[in-house]
Parts: structure tokens; sequence; C-alpha cells
């Protein structure tokens, strides 16, 4: 490239005068730089990673998640076909695909559990208890339907359960509006019944209850 | 021993054919580190990070360029990262002598040609003094430079003109030493 400040004596000397002087370095240590360079490339092969208190617990947790996982793909791969051993409801469907739908059912119906048991438990409730019972109930209600539409719903043991849950949470949530006791002893009446609570806990596969399933629906 | 089998043999673990291509190669990296950082210790430094980089990183060289020019990229990336480290300190520490030299700084007396030179280039924006010194200094190709730096032949090209235009201004005051 040409420049209109171009100077070719200019240049030569200021190459030469720069060579000779600007940061002239010494004769290259060599062997000094290579032991150096040994010892760094050793020190850094031994280096272990060091985990923060936080990072143990999560990596802890980690190896508990998949382990946990392969343990449970492993028995499942394990299990003879034509067994008849009684199986949950929420665990009926074994393929991967239909994993998500498993998970959200079981925690589905681990909430609707702990609703109708404690609702069941409450002979009188007061306003206030029975507003809460009827927003809880009109959540699950919603759930309900959704997972009516879903492949979870596809399952006629489920369904069946469901369909009693549905009819049982559509009461619950109209509670509130009545406010009154009389109506609530009715549910419980009906509740028992059907048997809606026992069904409700032989679906529920024994076990910790798994957590976030949101918008698997 | 041809380079590709050196460095086939430094990927297989031999650790002999490690130290002869860091021979083959030592010189001009050290050369660079040194004329870039213009102290011994922080050259020593920098060279011994761009040959573990470099054996850490083998099994990424594919080959499609020569190896020195692949080692020069680590050694510019691993120079000017380092210096830029080193100023940012520097900054801090003449920030804090200068608040303390306040009222006491006496005028410094006229430098010589060597000192003066040193400083133009010293101050040289970044790009133009990497492209001086590797060119004229280090007589590095322009190709060479492009490809350590990663940028085009034409732009090495115009920096180092505009870096010879500016250490002209600056050693104006020398310019009887060139014309005559």
């Amino acid at each position: 490239m040409t420049d209109q400040h171009e100077d070719p004596k200019f240049d030569a000397w200021l190459k030469d005068v720069a060579r000779t002087t600007y940061h002239a370095p010494r004769t290259t240590p060599r062997e000094e730089m290579w032991a150096r360079l040994a010892a760094e490339r050793q020190r850094r092969a031994g280096r272990v990673i060091e985990l923060r208190p936080w990072m143990r617990w999560a990596v802890a947790a980690a190896a508990v998640l998949v382990l946990g996982i392969g343990i449970g793909r492993w028995t499942v791969r394990q299990q003879p076909r034509g067994t008849t051993t009684v199986t949950p409801l929420a665990a009926v469907n074994d393929s991967s695909r239909d994993l998500a739908y498993q998970v959200a059912a079981t925690q589905y119906l681990s909430r609707t559990e702990a609703l109708l048991t404690s609702f069941r438990a409450d002979a009188r409730p007061d306003a206030r208890d029975a507003a809460r019972f009827a927003t809880q109930a009109r959540d699950l209600l919603t759930t309900a339907q959704l997972m009516l539409d879903s492949p979870a719903g596809d399952d006629p043991r489920m369904r069946a359960l469901l369909e009693d849950l549905e009819l049982v949470l559509v009461q619950i949530s109209q509670l509130g509006a009545k406010g009154e006791v009389q109506e609530a002893d009715l549910i419980r009446q009906g509740m028992n019944q059907s048997n809606v609570l026992p069904k409700l806990r032989s679906a529920i596969p024994a076990g910790p209850v798994p957590v976030r399933t949101q918008g698997v629906l | 021993m041809d380079e590709s089998t050196l460095i086939a043999r430094v990927r297989a673990g031999d650790s002999a054919a490690e130290r002869t291509l860091y021979d083959a190669h030592v010189d001009r990296v050290y050369r660079l580190a040194f004329r870039l950082a213009g102290d011994d210790a922080l050259a020593q430094d920098f060279t011994q990070e761009t040959f573990i980089r470099a054996f850490d990183r083998l099994g990424s060289f594919r080959g499609e360029a020569a190896f020195s020019t692949w080692l020069h990229t680590i050694t510019t990336t691993v120079v000017l990262n380092g210096l830029r480290k080193v100023k940012r300190l520097r900054q801090r520490e003449t920030d804090i002598d200068d608040a303390q030299a306040i009222g006491v700084r006496k005028r410094e007396s006229e430098p010589d040609l060597k000192m003066r030179l040193t400083k133009a280039i010293d101050e040289l924006p970044e790009g133009y003094r990497t492209v001086f010194v590797m060119h004229d200094v280090e007589g590095y190709t322009h190709e060479e430079i492009g490809a350590a730096l990663g940028v085009e032949t034409g732009t090495s090209k115009a920096q180092l003109s505009r870096a010879r235009a500016k250490l002209r201004v600056a050693l104006a005051d020398f310019a009887g030493e060139w014309t005559t």
C-alpha cells in the first residue's frame, strides 16, 4: 500500500534503529522456560475441581436423580411380559412418550388427595376455609378437565377416577358461594359412597411426589 | 522428521517430540513476546502460556495453515490479552503514585533517541504497534501478521503505514539522522 507520507529513507532508518534498540530481547532462556513449562503443565494436570458447599448439594441431588431414573428404567425393562401385578393407575403406561403425563397425573392426584382429605376432616368449615377449599377445587377442576382430554384420559381406570373427582370438585368449588354446612356434609356423604378417596389413594404410586410438571398438559 | 510427523508424535504423547517442537519455535515466540512486553519476566510468562495452550489444543490444529502461523495466533492472543491486564494494573498503581506526587514533580531531562523512540512506539495505538513490531522489528510478512491477528493483509499494510507516519512526526527532532 502506498501512502502520501511514505518516506523510504525514514522507513529504512526506523527499521534499523528499532530492531537494535526497541525492547531488544536477550538470548532466549530455553531451558529455564522449558522447566517452568513442564512444572506448570504438571500442576494444571493434577489440579482438582473444588466444589463450593452449595455445588456439592446440587451435584449430590443431580446424582440421586440420575440414579433414580436409571433404576426406574432398568426396573421397567426387567419386568417380564404377562406379569399380573397390581399397578397404580398413574404408573400404568410405561412408555417414555407418556412419562410426562404420568408424572403430571401423579402430582395432580396427590394434590387432589390432600384437598379431599383436608376437606373431609374439617366437619364445620367456616366461611374462610370454605372459600379456600373452593378456590383449590376450582384450580384442580380445571386440571382434571385438561387431563380428561389428554392421553392420561385414554386409560379407562384413570378416566373413571377423573370423572368421579370432577364431580366432587364441582361441588366443592361451589361451596364458598353457598357457605352452608349442610351442603359440605352432603358432599362428604357422596365422597364416602363413591369411595373416591380410597380409589384416589390406590391410584397414586408410592414414593415422593414428582415436581415441576407445569405446562405438561 | 517433517513437522506434520512431529505434530502427530506430540499428539500421541511423545514428550521428546514436544521438546523438539518447542525448540523449533521458542525463539520466535519469546522474541515477539519480549518485543511487545518489553519485560523479560512477562515475556517468559507469555511464552510459557503460549506453549501450554498450543500443546493442550494441538488436537484442534488441522494443518490447514502452517503450524508457525497457528502458534503465532496463540502468541499474539496471549501477549495482547496479558498486556491489557498488566496495563490496567499499572494504571491503578500510576494513579496512586500520581496522587502522592502532586506538587513535587520535576521537569524531565531531554531523552535521547533510544528513549524517544521507545516512548513513541509504546504510545502507538495497540493495533499499529503490534503490526509495526511484527513487521519492521521482527520481520513477519503481512500475510503472517494478517493470519495471526485475524485481519486482512491490506489492513496490516495500512496500519503499518499509519504507524510509520506517526513515528515520523514523533521523531521529527531527529530528522537529520535519516535525511543525511
